[in-house]
């Protein structure tokens, strides 16, 4: 899969752009808020319809115009397909080959992406929050049903709280209508769980693989779920139900004290570690960031695998962030199957061989040139 | 500016209504304006009626201008099933089928803690009092298949249940003459779950 060419019109700082690139390796080169992030923020909103940094469309459209336009060319299974995202004052269209589409269910996973920005490289050491949102992300892209179940789950714990909160505050413990809840907890929790714990089994092994090669056999990756209840990989379904209904009734008096929810896949973790040692606690700085890079790296062999083709994949200013022997580590691993955007502040520390094969532009005030 | 006092009136009772903003309400106040009179009276006697005269069925508490309504009061209706629904425009939906002959409880929204309803904010203490009559064989769900409705359906199963009434719940999936290859994933789980033998 391959983008052939990127149309850009009144989107952020960038006035309009018609840039040709079906060759593999595209690097973005400039000082800092010049518009390199923008090129790459326009691919991953053509891929998945949304900004990674921003809700509202408003923001990506350029200042005091009404409108932003963004084109892709897409080759894959052998034909160019066209994508195509318009972005207005309140909302956006999206379509592909020229015919709309109502649902952006419809449209996200055609171009799939792996985007790997500064922030990522907290993944690590961030909070609980940073890994589970980069679970549901990742497993959103390939499974729908499992977005639709956090979505609801979102939604059964906001009910929940609040009758949480009513029964603590009338003294009540028993509640006929707190266990239909707690039945649709159960219902929601496990599958996602499910989901959870097949996507880490298949990230793990990728992640292992690639972790091996870049700390040429040093360290040996393990990712760890870690539950808020007591339960693993192994267990069946009728088993997980079991215990997680088990589990609410017994913190249920604490629950209806505190007013909240405070078990479920909404408060898990994952844990990384190398050689047996916690790297959240215990990493360097440098085996953190190797991990994160490892994780990266597993993401797109698992769409390979899930998808069937490889996704494109956007660097965001983190090739300043690695030391040379991961960078080259990194742009080796890729290179030949994944199309890849990177944006830079300047091209010290790549090996010539990439440089060589790469196409290289300047950005400066949102405009782009292609150098050499 | 100065706008007649019963223009201004007008419009602000139209902006009062759902989806209807300032330039929504004066482009219909200015239409009243140029309607014929009998048509406006026609109008205005309408609305005081469908206030004045309609209220809740003492049975079902769907709304109606008679008590009991016209399908509590039917003798042709199967008196054996109550279809249960959140809004009197589910039970509208409901009898355009056509297909269903039964009688209806209407409970007037959904268990949502959120917005401060429970179960003693629907109408569920009239149906249980509907429930001890004999007659009454099946009770259908019909609530929606969201969140709140499915909890305001399970919590009604497991009050139900003592009265060892038959409890059902309707089917969700694929919509008719629909095709499989452009059903959205969800759905199409949701169908496949509740697959029967055939």
């Amino acid at each position: 899969m391959r983008v052939q060419s990127l149309d850009l019109y009144q989107y952020r700082n960038i006035a309009t752009l018609e840039l040709k690139c079906p060759e593999e390796l595209h690097l973005f080169v400039g000082p800092n808020a010049q518009g390199k992030t923008n090129i790459l923020e326009s691919l991953y909103v053509l891929a998945l319809g949304k900004s990674h940094r921003s809700r509202s469309p408003r923001e990506l459209i350029q200042f005091g115009k009404q409108r932003a336009h963004l084109k892709a060319r897409v080759a894959k299974d052998g034909q160019i397909h066209r994508l195509e995202v318009q972005l207005f004052e309140k909302g956006k269209k999206v379509s592909r080959n020229g015919i709309e589409q109502s649902r952006l269910s419809q449209y996200i996973g055609f171009l799939p992406a792996v985007l790997f920005a500064p922030e990522d490289l907290a993944l690590v050491k961030g909070s609980p929050q940073v890994r589970r949102r980069f679970l549901d992300m990742e497993i959103g892209q390939v499974s729908r049903t499992y977005v639709h179940h956090l979505s609801q789950l979102s939604k059964l714990i906001i009910q929940r709280n609040h009758l949480l909160k009513e029964l603590g505050k009338n003294r009540q413990t028993y509640s006929p209508l707190l266990d239909v809840m707690d039945e649709q907890f159960v219902s929601l929790a496990v599958p996602i769980w499910e989901k959870r714990f097949r996507f880490l089994r298949m990230l793990t092994k990728w992640a292992q693989e690639i972790h091996q090669t870049i700390t040429q056999k040093q360290e040996e990756l393990m990712i760890e779920y870690v539950p808020s209840i007591q339960i693993d990989d192994g267990m069946r379904t009728e088993q997980l139900r079991e215990i997680f209904a088990n589990e609410l009734l017994k913190i249920r008096d604490k629950e209806i004290r505190r007013g909240s929810t405070l078990l479920g896949p909404q408060r898990d973790d994952f844990r990384l570690k190398a050689n047996q040692l916690d790297l959240h606690t215990f990493g360097s700085q440098g085996q953190q960031r190797t991990a994160a890079l490892s994780l990266k790296l597993a993401e797109i062999e698992l769409i390979h695998q899930e998808m069937g083709v490889y996704p494109i994949l956007l660097l965001d200013d983190v090739l300043s962030e690695l030391d040379d022997s991961r960078k080259t580590h990194l742009l080796t691993a890729i290179r030949g199957r994944v199309q890849t955007f990177v944006t830079t502040t300047n091209l010290e520390g790549i090996d010539s061989a990439t440089l060589e094969q790469a196409r290289i532009y300047r950005v400066r005030q949102g405009i782009i040139t292609e150098l050499g | 500016m100065y706008v007649p006092e019963p223009i201004s009136k007008l419009i602000e009772g139209f902006m009062r209504l759902p989806g209807i903003g300032p330039k929504t309400a004066q482009r219909l106040s200015f239409f009243v304006l140029g309607m014929d009179e009998e048509d406006v009276l026609d109008l205005a006697k309408a609305l005081v009626r469908a206030k004045r005269d309609l209220r809740t069925c003492s049975v079902c508490a769907n709304i109606t201008d008679q008590d009991p309504c016209y399908i509590c009061s039917n003798p042709a209706r199967d008196r054996s099933v109550i279809c249960v629904v959140q809004d009197p425009r589910d039970l509208m939906a409901m009898e355009r089928t056509r297909e269903y002959n039964g009688l209806y409880h209407v409970l007037h929204g959904a268990i949502s803690p959120m917005e401060g309803i429970g179960p003693d904010e629907l109408k569920i203490p009239d149906l249980l009092r509907r429930l001890e009559d004999e007659t009454v064989k099946e009770l259908i769900l019909a609530t929606n298949p969201n969140i709140e409705g499915e909890a305001t359906a399970m919590y009604l199963s497991k009050l139900v249940k003592p009265f060892g009434i038959k409890v059902t719940r309707i089917a969700h999936g694929l919509p008719v003459g629909g095709d499989i290859e452009f059903i959205d994933e969800v759905t199409l789980t949701k169908a496949l779950e509740g697959r029967r033998e055939l």
